[in-house]
């Protein structure tokens, strides 16, 4: 099957992921694609969660912190400013106990709270992860491209989902046997009115919004996830112990996309030694990788003459891409 | 004088109510309204942990919370943080 094929049967698909190591090409292939649903009248919406994001490089263009800036007709892109998030939802927090408890200033404890939470690295992380959420609920797009960030975050992203839900579950049922004994106390004191608990609504909340993300991430239906690896020896190993991970996460693995493909006419003429030598490895590798990932692998990209940066030339990518067959 | 009467009778009837529920409801509303409290630190342990050191929660769920617990966070440090005895066992 080709990456064209696997779009075309399947135009209930929406959310669309990259994943891979490091380095790999995962922005190119997110861009990439991107511009081939936009070149094919889907409006798409591509955005990055990775506190160093190139998708302002590779569109060479500014977007970082900007919101959705449109790149060209049908599409999209985003770069997420995770700390100035962080700094804003901090404002927000303070700004509310002040007005709750009509303060002049919010108690030294409390501040110097929200100050350590914020610094944590978890925080940085739940805050994307927020973010994410954000992005997705809008709804307004045909097609979401996560460019994700490397590996390890991207498992970390997808345990804490399930996590958050568990935990969020058990705090709300908490929450709720709290408030059946305020009833108990209310209704043996005669006393009518109990006003409603806040606290509850907002964990029910959070808790819509986590589920709200992880059942995007492992619906079948609306879910594509991509790996992308080169022919060389780690990459390939990395990639199958992945997708061993992923599989247990329940993410729907659509396929493998192999970069950096080196032209196989290249070894034809009179090159040096060891660039001859370098062929000769890869075709080895490709081989592992046609046994290991066979019918699995949608495309081959082959290495390119320079940088893939700019429009026209993720334009010649996409046509390499969607419109030929996958082909070693 | 009848407007006089009318609290009077009323007084009379609520310090009744007072006795009845004191005999035999005040007891149990004393237990559900502690209940309540030692729950209410047990909910502010699992979401603001990380006051003491003990992160659960991820923090930026925890801060959305932080508004709601923040007058009652000074009574619930001094209960986790303090010394306990023999004392706490009897009582």
């Amino acid at each position: 099957m080709s990456l064209r094929a696997v779009f075309e049967s399947q135009p209930e698909r929406r959310y669309i992921m990259f994943g891979g190591k490091g380095g790999l090409g995962k922005t190119t292939l997110s861009a990439t694609c991107a511009f081939w649903l936009a070149s094919q009248g889907k409006r798409v919406l591509l955005f990055s969660v990775d506190p160093q994001a190139s998708l302002s490089d590779i569109f060479q263009k500014d977007i970082f912190g900007k919101g959705a800036v449109p790149i060209m007709q049908n599409l999209w892109a985003q770069e997420v400013d995770a700390d100035r998030r962080i700094k804003e939802y901090q404002e927000e927090i303070r700004k509310k106990i002040l007005d709750m408890y009509g303060f002049d200033r919010v108690p030294e404890e409390i501040d110097n709270y929200i100050a350590a939470a914020s610094a944590e690295p978890a925080m940085e992380e739940s805050a994307i992860f927020d973010a994410v959420v954000d992005i997705v609920v809008q709804g307004d797009y045909d097609y979401y491209i996560y460019d994700l960030v490397p590996l390890g975050h991207a498992l970390y992203y997808l345990s804490m989902a399930k996590v958050y839900d568990e935990w969020i579950n058990k705090i709300t049922k908490l929450r709720e046997d709290m408030r059946q004994y305020d009833q108990v106390a209310a209704t043996m004191r005669r006393e009518e009115t109990m006003e409603e608990d806040k606290i509850l609504g907002e964990l029910i909340y959070i808790k819509e919004r986590i589920n709200a993300s992880s059942r995007i991430l492992t619906d079948k239906r609306q879910t594509a996830f991509f790996f992308v690896l080169v022919p060389e020896e780690m990459i390939i190993l990395d990639t199958k112990k992945a997708a061993e991970l992923f599989a247990k996460f329940d993410v729907p693995l659509s396929g493998y996309v192999v970069n950096r493909v080196l032209p196989p006419d290249l070894g034809a003429g009179n090159i040096p030694e060891y660039l001859r030598n370098r062929i000769t490895m890869q075709q080895r590798y490709m081989k592992d990788i046609q046994s290991a990932f066979g019918a699995r692998v949608l495309a081959y990209v082959p290495e390119m003459e320079r940088d893939i940066t700019g429009l026209p030339m993720i334009e010649r990518l996409a046509n390499r891409l969607f419109e030929e067959g996958p082909k070693a | 004088m009848a407007d006089e009467k009318k609290p009077k009778k009323g007084g009379i009837l609520s310090v009744f109510k007072d006795i009845v529920y004191g005999m035999s409801s005040h007891e149990m509303t004393r237990h559900a309204v502690r209940s309540r409290a030692s729950m209410e630190h047990l909910f502010i342990l699992i979401t603001m942990g990380d006051l003491l050191g003990v992160p659960i929660l991820p923090p930026y769920y925890s801060l959305r919370l932080l508004p709601y617990v923040t007058p009652q966070i000074g009574s619930w440090k001094r209960r986790m943080l303090r010394e306990r005895d023999i004392t706490d066992v009897l009582g």
